[in-house]
């Protein structure tokens, strides 16, 4: 798989997803609501608050891939990657990372019990219902910073791929991954936002379905690398350690 | 400066010391200890039409945007991302790093400049100083940098510190507001608003406001806002947090009503009783409120190292910098310092002792156990020795009918008989013996043409005979004969400490009833328990030697002291302090309250209604003896808790600061750690929010079972004087 497939099958994987997303993110979105200086108003107000998401999406994915990167190589000197060989860290990030993502996809066709109760963190649950305060406040900072706090509400879509993009261990790839994650979600919701039109539930279900589809596809790949014997970077084709 | 002493965080319910933060939240003045709560009660309790509490979200949340941005492309720099060819665009990104750096600098670190500004006013250095300074000059420097075209720029250490000490004071305060769940309805007292009845319309008022003798409907699930009796409905109440009772107290038509329980399943009206200033309630929150802005000494100890701390780790962060200087370029030896100023921020010392010892507050108080002085909690931890008073504490204080004797008939016959006359008695003993009766199954003999004699007895008239019960003056006046051998009985009694009553018909003394104030039921489980936490039991007691070892065999106790003055007690406690070193004192708070202020804590059982003029540091809830186990279990806990947290956040300092001087650790990694070591403060005094609750041990249970089929334990007159 080359690094371009690879990444757009992250954006695909972003936009059958988002389907899922309309569900909570999408309900947000349509409260933003329209601006009443016009069209081009509303669509900055939307944009914006979707530039906050991507934004944390980015961040936590590079965060991630930060991580993964000081726990595969403790001395922090070059990344593994180069050397060609996975080490046995590396491995074993791969195996929690592509486990962790085999286990959302699998929530995602219903057949595991919702691990919601483990995505309520310390203090969220009071964020998220003191965010629509921020929905409705006029200003174009108030969108941006709904997008923000957005990115960080608890989304087992958003877990899958930020342990993804752990498990890419470079903070340039994990950023990468989680971008194009982002930039998937983004049609969905800038339509779900401009239009205001909540997609028919049969056709959000399929979206569902696909995006369980990606993100085991995905699963499957990443645990494959830590479990295989062969040293091939099956999901990071880019020579030199990063993408051209 | 001082009158803000004696306020409570909004949000955590802390006390929010001398340099509150003033806030005007949904139009209400707020006080709060810090910035995090701050924070926090705004995200929770702003309505959205409120400027302010969106506003404050949308500083974080652009400020979050921004220096998630920085961060990330910091991170590309420092992956190299902007070498080679793309190294001309260094200066570019810079700059770019620098435009999104000033507002967030601007933004986030607002707050934390405000505060070391009020602080320097009061002539303080604190530890929002410390950011301020370190945070302030890799940002001054960084500027510099973009100027001068050096190859380095941390803006992002600069943002990413102030966002994670943001982040991190929300989070602690979040956890904090936890703690203060358990104290919320004992200080809700005087906020609390009543829905009052008015000529059939209902209006909400404030409790305050509302007379004695108002009708007052309570909602199920409502907390019942006053003191009052049920005119209408039936429900349950809970009376946990007044009383210490866990069981639901089943509330029909004329019950009485606690202010302060809560209505559980059906509506109930009310006519007050009584003012909402005087309820037990709110005199209760008043306590609680006292205790909680008392600071304890382990507290003012922590405040003093704090107050020497930051002075001392500002000169360690400057002569980090030049001892760094002379081996590292400038920028290198200044990371240094700003890890040294970050990873010194004594906030988790501060947080140490306050957040337990308000938990273990609420913790106690949930059960209806008062502490008025926080300090109390951690002494009874320390505490070696227990002595108890005897009246009211292991004992009811009510007499009972413990033995009968007889001269050649029924034991029976004698109480029917005594409990036919006294039913016309209003005298104590004669409670206590129709009550014998009854709890024997026994009808009184009716009795007719009675007359009380005051100070000696009752006489009356039934079966045709004429019959008296009453103490030896009353017997030695009627002239009645007595059999040699129940004279002998029942002036050994008297001489034991027993009050004897004699019963005579037919112009002749049958029996006599001994009267006792036996120990309580559960009064040798609670000691069993305590000695099994390693505790040494004392009764001291003012009463006859022989009453004392009574209760003292009953109870357990071998070490029992008897006719004591309250004087000799104090001097009993001054004793035993020199042996055991903490003592704790536990009695009924109405007699010995001298006593208990002696000792070094005083826990008052069952005590008088009046807490206001209540000397004693504990207060347990009318027949919470059985809870004192316990108390010292949530006391010792507290303590730990305390230990604990001290350790961790000195002993986390002390370790971190090397690293930091030695340059070892990267400031945002300090930051992040500084973040976590206050949350893991908060998280591990939240443990004490899972403590049991206190449990009734069987044997507790099992003993009043059986006191309650055999009222008359006969116990042998040679064993008891044996002891």
């Amino acid at each position: 798989m080359s690094a371009v497939a690879y990444y757009l099958m992250l954006f695909a994987a972003g936009f059958a997803g988002s389907f899922h997303c309309v569900g909570m993110c999408g309900g947000f979105a349509c409260a933003l609501g329209h601006d009443p200086h016009g069209q081009a108003a509303t669509a900055l107000r939307h944009f914006l608050y979707n530039l906050g998401r991507l934004t944390t999406y980015c961040f936590l994915g590079g965060f991630a891939g930060a991580l993964g990167q000081v726990i595969c190589t403790p001395q922090g000197t070059a990344v593994s990657m180069l050397s060609g060989g996975l080490d046995a860290a590396q491995r074993a990030l791969a195996i929690i990372a592509g486990t962790l993502m085999i286990a959302m996809a699998l929530q995602f066709f219903g057949l595991l019990p919702r691990l919601h109760r483990l995505a309520i963190g310390f203090g969220s649950s009071t964020l998220a219902s003191s965010l629509r305060s921020l929905l409705t406040a006029h200003g174009l900072a108030a969108p941006l910073a709904f997008g923000v706090f957005n990115g960080f509400l608890p989304c087992p879509l958003v877990y899958a791929f930020v342990a993804q993009a752990a498990s890419t261990a470079g903070a340039l790839p994990g950023f990468l991954t989680m971008a194009s994650f982002g930039l998937g979600t983004f049609p969905a919701m800038l339509m779900m936002g401009t239009v205001g039109q909540i997609l028919a539930p049969a056709w959000r279900q399929r979206g569902v379905w696909l995006a369980g589809s990606c993100i085991l596809l995905l699963g499957l790949v990443t645990l494959g690398r830590g479990i295989l014997p062969f040293p091939a970077h099956m999901a990071h084709g880019w020579p030199g350690g990063y993408p051209a | 400066m001082n009158g803000r002493g004696g306020i409570l965080c909004s949000h955590c319910l802390l006390p929010v010391g001398v340099r509150a933060t003033q806030r005007t939240v949904n139009g209400e003045s707020h006080a709060f200890c810090c910035y995090g709560c701050c924070i926090a009660f705004q995200v929770k309790n702003g309505k959205s039409e409120e400027w302010e509490a969106a506003w404050l979200l949308i500083r974080l949340g652009v400020g979050g945007f921004l220096s998630m941005n920085i961060m990330l492309f910091s991170l590309l720099l420092y992956a190299g991302a902007f070498t080679g060819v793309d190294a001309r665009l260094l200066p570019w990104i810079h700059l770019l790093l620098w435009v999104f750096a000033t507002p967030a600098v601007i933004i986030l670190g607002g707050p934390f400049c405000a505060e070391t500004w009020r602080d320097a006013r009061d002539g303080q250095v604190t530890s929002s100083a410390l950011i301020v300074l370190g945070v302030g000059a890799a940002y001054l420097y960084s500027a510099f940098a973009v100027i001068e075209h050096s190859p380095h720029v941390y803006f992002d250490t600069a943002t990413m510190v102030l966002m994670l000490f943001t982040v991190g004071r929300y989070l602690e305060a979040a956890g904090r507001a936890r703690a203060a769940r358990n104290l919320e309805p004992l200080l809700a007292a005087e906020s609390e608003w009543a829905t009052v009845v008015e000529s059939g319309a209902e209006s909400r008022r404030p409790v305050r406001e509302v007379s004695v003798g108002a009708l007052v409907r309570v909602r199920p699930g409502e907390r019942i806002p006053l003191d009052g009796a049920v005119l209408e409905g039936e429900s349950h109440a809970d009376e946990a947090v007044i009383t210490g009772e866990s069981r639901l107290v089943p509330k029909e038509v004329g019950s009485h009503v606690i202010a302060g329980s809560i209505n559980m399943d059906g509506p109930l009206l009310i006519r007050s009783t009584c003012t909402g200033a005087d309820t037990r309630w709110a005199q209760i929150c008043r306590l609680v409120r006292d205790a909680l802005t008392r600071r304890t000494p382990t507290q003012r100890l922590a405040d003093r190292v704090v107050g020497i701390f930051v002075p001392l780790v500002l000169s360690l962060g400057g002569l980090t910098a030049l001892y760094w200087m002379q081996w590292l370029p400038f920028d290198r030896a200044l990371l240094n310092a700003l890890s040294v100023l970050v990873i010194a921020c004594p906030c988790a010392v501060g947080l140490a002792a306050p957040l337990a010892t308000s938990l273990g507050i609420g913790r106690l108080a949930r059960r209806g156990c008062l502490v008025r002085e926080p300090g109390a909690l951690e002494e009874l931890a320390r505490t070696g020795l227990l002595a108890f008073d005897k009246t009211g504490t292991l004992t009811s204080g009510r007499a009972r009918v413990v033995r009968i004797e007889t001269d050649d008939v029924v034991a029976d016959e004698v109480l029917a008989r005594a409990a036919g006359l006294e039913r016309h008695s209003e005298h104590s003993f004669g409670h206590v013996i129709t009550a014998a009766a009854t709890a024997r199954g026994l009808a009184p003999l009716v009795a007719g043409n009675v007359r009380i004699l005051p100070g000696r007895g009752i006489r009356g008239n039934a079966d045709g005979q004429a019959v008296m019960a009453g103490n030896r003056a009353l017997m030695s006046e009627l002239g009645w004969s007595v059999a040699p051998t129940l004279r002998e009985r029942a002036r050994s009694l008297e001489a034991d400490g027993y009050s004897v009553i004699y019963v005579g018909w037919g112009e002749h003394v049958c029996g006599a009833l001994a009267l006792d104030d036996a120990a309580l039921p559960e009064a040798r489980s609670t000691i069993e328990a305590l000695r099994g936490r390693g505790l040494q039991v004392i009764l001291l007691s003012g009463d006859l030697a022989h009453a004392t070892q009574r209760v003292a065999v009953a109870a357990g106790i071998e070490n029992a002291q008897s006719g004591l003055s309250p004087e000799a007690k104090r001097a009993a406690l001054r004793r035993l302090r020199q042996r055991y070193g903490v003592v704790a004192m536990v009695g009924d708070g109405l007699n010995d309250g001298p006593v208990l202020a002696e000792a070094d804590i005083g826990i008052a059982v069952g005590s008088a209604t009046d807490l206001a003029r209540e000397t004693a540091a504990m207060v347990l809830p009318r027949g919470g003896l059985w809870m004192l186990p316990w108390v010292v279990d949530v006391a010792r806990a507290v303590r730990m808790t305390i230990l604990t947290n001290l350790l961790w956040a000195f002993g986390y300092n002390l370790i971190a600061l090397t690293l930091a001087v030695l340059g070892l650790l990267q400031p945002v990694f300090a930051a992040a750690v500084m973040a976590g070591s206050s949350i893991l403060v908060v998280l591990n005094s939240l443990r004490l929010e899972r403590m049991p609750d206190p449990v009734r041990t069987p044997s507790s249970g099992g003993a009043e079972a059986q006191s309650t089929a055999d009222p008359f334990p006969v116990l042998p007159v040679a064993a008891i004087e044996q002891g």
